[in-house]
């Protein structure tokens, strides 16, 4: 209809904004809760040395992958329930970058 | 010009520059309060006295040290984890 578009309307500027926001938003969060909680699994609260270390890092490292991991078993199984219970509110997804 | 391949104009670009800003600024400040409660109830639980003892100043120093290295590490895989999904398809 537009005379550029093809059929899709466009989205506003402060649409876009807010969707790049919206998504640097997850983004941090997402950073956030991964810092909370493999910190909390992984370092000891004593602080008796300064560094990070092998024990340590190698945790971290394996805390990350599993917690990715559980983000996207947790997303598909709310997917999955979502969709079981008649998939009206299809779409949306929990997926981070996909 | 545009980092994030919606086809943003300059005024579009520049308003959204200044909100992450912003958002950056306020991140910031969370990431230092969240340090200074966590280094807190981590190295201090001696009052009595009023000034912190070498134990804790130590205490506090290694706990920032650690925390930072932490973070930093867990930023790259999560930087990581980011780039591979990125190079899937979308589902």
């Amino acid at each position: 209809m537009s005379f550029l578009g093809f059929g899709r309307p466009q989205p506003s500027s402060a649409e876009k904004i807010a969707a790049v926001e919206a998504e640097m938003k997850l983004m941090s969060d997402m950073l956030n809760r991964l810092n909370r909680a493999c910190a909390k699994k992984c370092t000891p609260n004593d602080y008796r040395e300064g560094d990070l270390n092998k024990g340590e890092s190698v945790c971290l490292d394996r805390c990350a992958a599993k917690f990715f991991d559980v983000h996207l078993k947790v997303s598909e199984q709310m997917q999955n329930e979502a969709q079981a219970r008649g998939g009206a509110a299809g779409g949306g997804g929990f997926g981070l970058g996909a | 010009m545009d980092p994030t391949g919606l086809g943003l104009n300059a005024t579009e670009s520049r308003e959204l520059e200044q909100r992450l800003q912003k958002r950056q600024m306020k991140e910031f400040m969370g990431l230092f309060s969240n340090l200074v409660d966590h280094c807190f109830m981590s190295c201090v639980d001696d009052f009595t006295s009023k000034s912190l003892s070498t134990r804790e100043t130590g205490c506090i120093t290694r706990c920032v040290q650690k925390q930072m290295a932490l973070s930093q590490r867990l930023s790259e895989r999560f930087a990581e984890h980011n780039a591979a999904m990125g190079a899937q398809p979308p589902k």
